[in-house]
């Protein structure tokens, strides 16, 4: 039973966008759509913390997209293309922050349920879970950030708190978490950062 | 533009992508940014670094929690190292060395069913219900709490000089010294006094009357600009704070809160099948031993029917039944 439920909950690989080559005639909101999906999924992971949720999202918006109404007058498409994501992740932000946060503890759970063997756990190749050493590297480059930085990284990007959380744990304003979360990141990314992206 | 200055501007931009108030225009800028290929090299190697650790991060926290305390007199003795005139100027200009004081921020978390008491340095107590995140930094003139998710008693050290807040959603919990339970589900977040007096006010920015409770009352609140207005009620603190002995015992509470309290329990989700069934009212005392047995149980306390379901347990309406 147990291990029953341990496969049912693995995520399901996410659906492969199934695009029509010409869909975008005559729609300039398709066509900048299609021209733009990979920056959408860029925007939508760093603000959804996870690859596999923006991709997600901006398959739904594609359907959404699909979906509507093409009578209307469209001013700037790309604008309107990122309200409409913009929306898409209100929508879901909720319930998709408590559903990860459930899925991590739930994890952790089944992992000492069937004695460290982590039955489920293949995870998609951008969630890879880090090997031992890289493990070790990642703890390293978080705690060696200067206390500021670190601090306002762990709170807003590896314990979900928003920026006014963290700014309100941290007794900072907005825009100074935001400043050493920016610090965090070019940081961790000189140190951690593959030298094939470079 | 050199890589290092391109990788500040794109740290830049991940960080500005998950502001609150970030807007369409602001987001077409990026995206105007972001497709120079150079621009898109560089956010892409801090974008990978990011989810590669944010992918980590049940494992990194836990593992950043084992660290020992960071020394500070290595940062002390750095700074001063610099020397007397470095260190005149910085006070000419008003600076102060912050990572000197800088206060640490301890997090601590409980998978789904797992409890955990944890003393803070200044002597007060947090037992943990499943499920829960706590954040505590404890500054010189105030302790600073934040619990995102989950339930928790607190048994407050009396310090008049530093007030001890917790920030739950959308308010903030002041108190002095007192015990109380806090738990904060969803969009639902209820305080339960046992001892002393506790203060709930609106967070920042946010619009709302303060209340201040007493022993025996509890406070439900919704998060949001639209939520109905906060539930001032009787409660028995002995019974609200029943999970620590695992038990969860209710006298007249709603089928949705129990609901959640299950699954802070359980890994597999208890459902309702229809969300109307949330509103139906329950006493009855539930032991939590195995998910299956407390959902039967449960199942004897309302009108209703558990039933087996691929992921868990779903609960239908059945008028049948005997509450």
């Amino acid at each position: 039973m147990r291990h029953t439920s341990v496969v049912a909950e693995t995520p399901e690989p996410s659906p492969s966008p199934d695009i029509d080559p010409d869909a975008d005639r005559g729609d300039p909101l398709l066509a900048a759509y299609l021209e733009r999906r990979t920056n959408l999924v860029r925007f939508l992971a760093a603000r959804a913390g996870s690859l596999a949720v923006a991709e997600d999202l901006v398959q739904e918006l594609y359907f959404k997209l699909a979906a509507r109404d093409r009578g209307q007058d469209i001013g700037a498409p790309v604008a309107l293309l990122y309200r409409m994501a913009l929306n898409l992740m209100l929508d879901r932000a909720r319930g998709e922050a408590r559903s990860v946060a459930r899925d991590t503890a739930w994890r952790q759970t089944a992992h000492a349920e069937v004695g460290g063997v982590d039955v489920a756990d293949e995870p998609p190749a951008d969630e890879a879970a880090a090997s031992a050493q890289r493990l070790r590297q990642l703890v390293a480059a978080v705690a060696e950030l200067p206390p500021q930085a670190g601090r306002a990284f762990r709170l807003h990007k590896l314990e979900g708190l928003s920026h006014a959380e963290t700014a309100r744990a941290m007794g900072l304003s907005v825009k100074a978490v935001e400043k050493h979360v920016s610090a965090a990141l070019k940081a961790l990314t000189a140190r951690l950062g593959r030298r094939a992206d470079a | 533009m050199p890589d290092d200055a391109r990788r500040g501007a794109a740290a830049d931009w991940l960080a500005r992508l998950s502001a609150a108030d970030l807007d369409a225009s602001e987001a077409a800028a990026f995206d105007a940014w972001v497709s120079q290929p150079a621009n898109g090299a560089a956010y892409d190697a801090v974008l990978s670094v990011a989810l590669e650790l944010q992918a980590a991060a049940p494992k990194l926290i836990e593992e950043l929690n084992e660290l020992p305390a960071p020394r500070r007199s290595n940062a002390s003795r750095a700074w001063l190292a610099l020397g007397g005139v470095a260190a005149a100027a910085a006070l000419a200009i008003g600076l102060t060395p912050l990572s000197v004081f800088a206060p640490e921020t301890q997090t601590f978390a409980t998978a789904k069913g797992e409890r955990k008491a944890v003393t803070l340095a200044d002597g007060s107590t947090v037992e943990l219900n499943g499920g829960s995140r706590l954040s505590v930094t404890l500054a010189r003139h105030e302790r600073r709490l934040s619990l995102p998710q989950g339930e928790a008693i607190f048994d407050v050290t009396p310090d008049k000089s530093r007030p001890f807040l917790i920030a739950v959603g959308d308010r903030t919990v002041r108190v002095v010294g007192t015990r109380f339970d806090v738990r904060h589900l969803g969009d639902d977040l209820s305080v339960t006094v046992e001892r002393g007096v506790v203060e709930v006010r609106p967070a920042d920015g946010v619009k709302g009357r303060i209340w201040r409770l007493h022993p025996g009352e509890r406070l439900d609140v919704v998060e949001g600009p639209a939520a109905p207005a906060p539930q001032l009620s009787v409660a028995d603190p002995q019974a609200v704070e029943s999970w620590r002995t695992g038990k969860l015992i209710y006298r007249d509470r709603p089928l949705g809160e129990v609901v959640a309290d299950l699954n802070q329990q359980f890994a597999r989700p208890v459902v309702l099948e229809d969300p109307a069934l949330a509103r139906t009212r329950v006493s009855g005392v539930l032991i939590l031993d195995n998910e299956e047995a407390v959902t039967r149980r449960l199942a004897l306390l309302a009108p209703i029917k558990a039933l087996p379901s691929p992921e868990g347990f779903t609960l239908r309406s059945d008028p049948a039944a005997k509450p």
